[in-house]
């Protein structure tokens, strides 16, 4: 049995006063999906423990012209349900679908995904593909906003200062035309961690070569990431089989260069490659 | 590549301990002055209804409301040791001894209701006692309870039900090891993803030879249990274990079937009485999981033309044999 300090913060202010005051301390809470199991396993024993999930002003779904704003405290199923995102970001709400169960998704929240960082996240990779950018918050600096892929330090690790705290996801708009997928493959139906997962955003020319292509696995390294490389390969390419083939290669190349050869290689290799093939083949026009 | 396939799984399953093991089953029925039955027994209902039936039972035997008895179980205090709650032999060996003591009491009710109503033929149905020649000659179960009081006879009979077996030869190991057996058949049907090894399990039929279904609905839960079980057993359910410490410290990481996982299952109760089974039931608890398992591998074997030999079969090891097989054309 762990002992600490639970405050509930009732605005953005007072949050970001309470951080800089407990600064290492202190662990924000959300939906807690994560940050509970993660208490009762003793992985961490914080002074404080701070809920935002009483900060209206960190919830709700806001669209303009150029971009999406998603409050952090926007749970799953908001996700999943909401109009804005299957308009613009399908890919998100695939993947917010795929998490946990009902009560999970009725729960944890897009912000505690991406703030704990999990390896085997599955919205976080989504988020990545499509170029999130965090909105961080201090009391000393204010705000600034940081793409997401540069915040990601390591596993369960987003380099916030101790006095930050995300009060936001921002998405920017896909031009038209750009079609996605994503995929993830656990051991059952619901309520499982994800053995891999993939996500995919691809915008080809009226002619048909690729001139945006956005490749993010996930729970195959310890950090998510766009794939760069394998991404390179098609771009200005009409992609064809054999096209399809080398970046397939490359993009597991890419992943072994960073996991080593690992007891799940010898499965994760071939099927990352049999998935991306597939996906790909599935959203090119 | 989703490639389909449809296997078959059969089984026989000897009910109870068999092999000479001590199988025994008891119980006490009490039938109280207002008409209302207290039934103890030793036995535990984990989930599995065999509360629900013995109640049944007794209803049935008394012609009384089922709602109209208290069951007491598993408490070492006030019930008779009916033995443990598994081998699928509640129904079968301690379902007989409430069968017994119900039908003790009965007909002791009986008789004094021949010697108040002058008729023989007597049927005891809807909390009355009538005759079937002169149905206007009744008498109703609370009456006649409260008149077994006032006469002195035994309102309470505690019976024992014993299904021990003999042993089998022990140097041919021939013999008829158990009291009696199940019988049951079931076909999956499961769709195959060549690329990742993941199962799909698209449909279960399922055949249960139960004797006689004391409470259909009950049995066909029973049945769809089981499969839940099978379906698990094949595909995810695993101990993993280093150097005989086990591995697999909880259920998020012991993969149970969740909803999404169970496909639609058509339940066929056979019903083909037994004489040793109280109306003529056997057990099902276990007989409805045993055909899922092999009739699951069966299906992957017909989809795949590989034979899965060792349990999950998982992503991961599905996808080996995949790729072994791939390599050994």
């Amino acid at each position: 049995m762990q002992h600490f300090e639970f405050h509930s913060a009732a605005s953005i202010e007072e949050a970001a006063g309470l951080l800089a005051e407990k600064r290492d301390g202190c662990r924000v809470i959300a939906g807690g999906t994560d940050l509970i199991p993660a208490l009762r396993n003793e992985d961490f024993h914080p002074d404080l423990v701070l809920s935002l999930l009483e900060v209206e002003s960190l919830r709700g779904i806001r669209e303009d012209d150029n971009a999406v704003w998603i409050g952090p405290l926007t749970t799953f199923t908001e996700i999943v349900e909401s109009e804005v995102i299957g308009r613009h970001f399908p890919l998100l709400a695939q993947a917010a679908a795929t998490v946990g169960g009902p009560q999970i998704r009725n729960r944890g929240t897009i912000g505690g995904n991406i703030a704990n960082a999990s390896p085997a996240a599955d919205v976080l990779p989504a988020a990545l593909a499509l170029d999130a950018e965090l909105q961080i918050r201090s009391k000393a600096s204010g705000e600034k906003r940081v793409p997401l892929a540069e915040a990601i330090e390591k596993p369960y690790r987003i380099k916030f200062r101790p006095d930050e705290f995300l009060t936001g996801i921002v998405l920017r708009k896909l031009d038209a035309g750009t079609r996605s997928a994503f995929e993830k493959l656990g051991r059952r139906n619901a309520m499982a961690r994800a053995r891999m997962n993939l996500s995919l955003v691809l915008r080809q020319d009226p002619d048909g070569r690729v001139s945006d292509l956005r490749i993010v696995p996930g729970a195959v390294m310890p950090v998510a990431r766009r794939m760069k490389k394998a991404e390179e390969r098609l771009l200005g390419k009409k992609p064809d089989e054999k096209w399809i083939e080398d970046v397939s290669n490359r993009l597991v190349d890419e992943m072994t260069g960073v996991t080593g050869h690992r007891w799940s290689t010898e499965y994760k290799v071939p099927v990352m490659r049999n998935i991306f093939g597939r996906m790909l083949k599935g959203i090119i026009v | 590549m989703k490639k389909r396939g449809i296997g078959v799984g059969s089984m026989f399953y000897g009910m109870g301990y068999g092999f000479s093991r001590q199988d025994i089953g008891s119980a006490e029925v009490e039938i109280c002055e207002d008409g209302s039955v207290i039934l103890r027994s030793g036995e535990v209902d984990y989930g599995q209804g065999s509360d629900t039936i013995f109640c049944q039972i007794v209803a049935e035997e008394l012609g009384i409301r089922y709602d109209a008895i208290q069951i007491i179980t598993a408490d070492t205090f006030t019930t008779p040791n009916a033995g443990p709650t598994s081998a699928s032999r509640l129904t079968y060996v301690t379902g007989n001894a409430v069968l017994k003591a119900a039908r003790a009491l009965r007909n002791r009710l009986e008789e004094i209701a021949r010697k108040m109503l002058g008729e023989e033929d007597l049927v005891f149905v809807d909390e009355e006692i009538f005759s079937e020649t002169h149905p206007e000659k009744r008498i109703s179960f609370a009456t006649l309870a409260k008149e077994g009081h006032l006469r002195g006879v035994a309102m309470v009979e505690t019976t024992w039900h014993d299904i021990t077996t003999g042993d089998v030869d022990r140097e041919t190991g021939q013999g008829n090891a158990y009291s009696n057996y199940s019988f049951a058949t079931q076909l999956a049907e499961v769709e195959v993803d060549t690329e990742t090894g993941k199962v799909e399990v698209l449909r279960v039929i399922a055949a249960t030879d139960v004797g006689k279904a004391i409470n259909p609905s009950n049995v066909e839960g029973q049945i769809e249990g089981g499969v839940v079980m099978g379906v698990g057993y094949a595909l995810t359910e695993e101990v993993k274990q280093e150097k005989g410490y086990v591995k697999t410290e909880n259920l998020g990481e012991y993969m149970v079937p969740t909803s999404l996982d169970i496909p639609d299952i058509e339940t066929h109760i056979v019903e083909v009485p037994i004489s040793s089974g109280p109306y003529g039931a056997k057990g099902v608890g276990e007989p409805a999981l045993i055909p899922t398992t092999p009739a699951i591998l069966n299906a992957i074997a017909n989809a795949l033309g590989v034979r899965v030999t060792d349990l999950p079969a998982n992503l991961e090891n599905l996808h080996r044999l995949i790729r072994e097989n791939e390599k050994n054309r």
